[in-house]
């Protein structure tokens, strides 16, 4: 009796630590007032990027846009009947998780839309899910050129794209820092490889030479046996296609080294964790668009920003979640007065959302947006960052 | 191919063995008294560093610790001494609920529950404390010496001399001392041990204070070595330590040693001279060669089948 009381006092206490721990990591969705809502047709945009693990510094960046983008049109969505918002969900950077959280997505009828994914390697899978249920997908961050390959109608990212990116590192690299010689290290993801494979190839054209291609593991913390073989062929250059903790960690392996060669690497990198890991002064990245300040809707963003989430910073992919939701917060809208509100949550609602976004010409926080007939963004400006006094700075 | 940077590479191979073998420790440890495979012994590793890192950040606020190199000297035995001491009490409540309940239960049930445990603490870590890396604080300068051409930091002497004193203690005190024998009496036969006068749920829960206590201390070795920690960081070395202490002959301390050395030496230098993408399958092909033509690791007793 005694042992059969104990046990229950233990499963009790865990049952009570797990309410406790779901209990904090369960998401707000409805950021907007209830109460007063009664009368508004209620729809959702579906949000998901990763909340949780390596990434969820830019993946909780892209949450943050998306809700910013929901509640500063909440009332003009408001005016029009329209009761918009947030249904969050974590897809951890993980194609598995990232599927299940496109079905959980979909099967909520209320969801017109996602703003869905920072990995390509999550997009690319899901995207088949969106499609079959026919409701647009606007990726802010996904950059491998594949996801808008596969023929799919709804499928848009408000990014630019590796090709363009990983050529634009690679002359770069070349022209701009001197470069003769480069280490390419790419961490085994759709993302990683396709940068890696396109600044490879620009290096190259432009006359650079490749002295080592190595692909690393996610989650991995050792790179000292890598570093050590590295500084033997003393490149001018480390390129990393990959994300910030990884990079961030070979970067400050190779300094302790004594390596000096400056680390490069995609928007991946971009970000303030990135030196906060281990990026050094002298280490580059490229970022899709124009820098924040030097766009006419930036200082706006960053006041709107800093109103709605005090003392956090604006990372990566911020603004361009921002835009994808706005881009389909502007479909909404366009539908909503063509069709009625009512008929937004239909299957022809849907697919009048999905051709109002692909007709989208919208100034937005990122810059103009429209798409070509893939569905890729025409904005395809790319800025260089350097690392300067402890942050990333644009290069002159 | 220079013989500096074959030297390079095996400072490389045994540092990161240091860290395996102080972790590999703790998973033997507990499998030569329970034949139990701690699960959670991984997120012992994370909840040391943590627990360091904590202790870092709140001490580092007194200017006595800081104004001197004795005071920084004491500010990090202190840390370690809390992430000792926490992981160590985190190991015994874990042996308390998750594994006392289920000692007569089938094997595979305490496999279970310390699975159960390994996902409760690392998410707990997530939710309560934080999903992002965060920098591990650094005070004093690391020394970097040349020996013939052979870059050595005072953070890998520190490493590997820590881990081979503390085997050192640890074998000493297995073998030497009454409580020791008490552990092996325990190891051998639990009921005959409990008949012979041995306190079995004492000397239990000693071994899973060791256990994790060694564990944390290379949880903030590593935070110190790599500069930085996360929720997550313990799940690659838990692998590769279980990883070494079944190449060493799990159960038996100087195997763990041993194993983890050889693991650590095999991955940097596949990764040095083959490829940084291969080294993960080079280190576990060569542990199931062990396994086929040692099953019981390289120091292993030869298993015997318990009827």
């Amino acid at each position: 009796m005694v042992k059969s009381k104990r046990l229950f006092t233990l499963i009790a206490v865990l049952v009570l630590l797990a309410m406790v721990v779901t209990g904090c990591g369960s998401e707000d969705a409805d950021s907007g007032d209830s109460a007063s809502t009664s009368d508004l047709v209620e729809i959702k945009i579906g949000v998901s990027s990763p909340f949780t693990g390596d990434v969820a510094a830019l993946g909780l960046g892209i949450k943050n846009g998306a809700l910013l983008a929901i509640s500063d049109s909440a009332d003009e969505l408001a005016d029009l009947g329209i009761d918009l918002s947030a249904f969050a969900v974590d897809d951890a950077a993980d194609p598995k998780t990232g599927v299940n959280a496109a079905n959980q997505m979909i099967s909520d009828s209320e969801v017109v839309g996602v703003v869905a994914h920072l990995n390509s390697g999550v997009s690319i899978p899901t995207s088949a899910v969106y499609n079959e249920a026919g409701i647009v997908q606007v990726s802010p961050a996904s950059t491998n050129p594949q996801l808008t390959e596969q023929g799919f109608k709804n499928v848009f990212r408000v990014c630019t794209i590796d090709t363009v990116q990983g050529s634009y590192a690679g002359t770069f690299a070349y022209n701009e820092l001197g470069a003769m010689t480069a280490v390419v290290l790419d961490d085994s993801t759709p993302y990683g490889e396709g940068l890696a494979a396109e600044f490879a190839k620009q290096f190259e054209a432009e006359g650079g030479e490749i002295l080592l291609s190595e692909k690393i593991q996610l989650k991995d913390q050792d790179f000292k046996a890598l570093v050590t073989k590295m500084e033997a062929l003393n490149p001018d250059m480390i390129y990393f296609g990959g994300m910030y903790t990884e990079a961030g960690l070979v970067s400050r392996q190779a300094k302790e080294a004594g390596m000096t060669a400056p680390i490069m690497g995609g928007d991946g990198l971009y970000t303030q964790q990135f030196i906060e890991i281990g990026g050094d002064e002298g280490d580059y990245s490229t970022s899709v668009g124009l820098p924040l300040n030097e766009q006419p809707k930036g200082q706006d963003f960053i006041a709107s920003f800093e109103a709605a989430y005090p003392g956090e910073t604006i990372e990566a992919y911020d603004t361009y979640a921002y835009d994808a939701a706005m881009v389909i917060i502007e479909a909404i809208k366009a539908v909503a007065a063509d069709m009625g509100a009512d008929e937004l949550t239909s299957v022809a609602g849907k697919q009048a959302i999905i051709e109002a976004v692909a007709a989208t010409d919208y100034a937005g926080v990122t810059g103009a947006v429209s798409f070509d007939e893939k569905g890729d963004t025409l904005n395809k400006a790319i800025t260089p960052y350097v690392v300067e006094g402890g942050a990333w700075v644009p290069v002159k | 191919m220079s013989m500096e940077i074959i030297g390079q590479q095996m400072v490389n191979g045994i540092t990161l063995g240091g860290l395996y073998a102080l972790i590999a420790l703790g998973y033997t440890l507990v499998y030569g008294i329970l034949l139990l495979i701690n699960f959670a012994h991984s997120e012992m590793f994370m909840t040391g560093a943590y627990v360091g890192y904590f202790t870092l950040i709140g001490l580092s606020k007194i200017d006595f610790f800081t104004s001197s190199n004795v005071g920084l000297l004491l500010l990090y035995v202190l840390a370690f001494l809390a992430g000792m001491i926490v992981t160590g009490l985190l190991g015994m409540l874990t042996e308390r609920f998750a594994y006392r309940p289920l000692r007569n239960a089938p094997r595979l049930a305490p496999l279970i529950s310390a699975i159960g445990v390994s996902l409760f603490l690392q998410n707990a870590a997530l939710l309560w404390i934080s999903s992002r890396s965060i920098p591990f604080p650094i005070l004093f300068e690391i020394r970097q010496d040349d020996i013939a051409g052979v870059n050595v930091s005072s953070m890998q002497i520190l490493i590997v001399g820590t881990t081979i004193l503390l085997l050192l203690v640890l074998d000493t005190f297995v073998s030497k001392t009454r409580v020791g024998k008490a552990m092996r009496a325990v190891s051998q036969d639990r009921e005959a041990a409990g008949l012979m006068g041995v306190n079995i749920n004492y000397i239990i829960a000693l071994t899973f204070f060791i256990g994790p206590a060694l564990g944390g201390a290379a949880g903030i070795f590593s935070g110190m070595y790599y500069g930085s920690i996360k929720y997550n960081m313990g799940f690659i070395p838990g692998i590769k330590s279980f990883t070494a202490a079944v190449i060493g002959g799990i159960g038996n301390l100087r195997g763990a040693m041993l194993g983890g050395f050889t693991l650590g030496m095999i991955e940097a230098l596949a990764a040095g001279f083959i490829s940084t993408g291969y080294k993960d399958v080079i280190a576990f092909a060569i542990l199931i060669l062990v396994l086929v033509f040692k099953p019981g690791g390289l120091l292993g007793e030869s298993v015997v089948e318990k009827v």
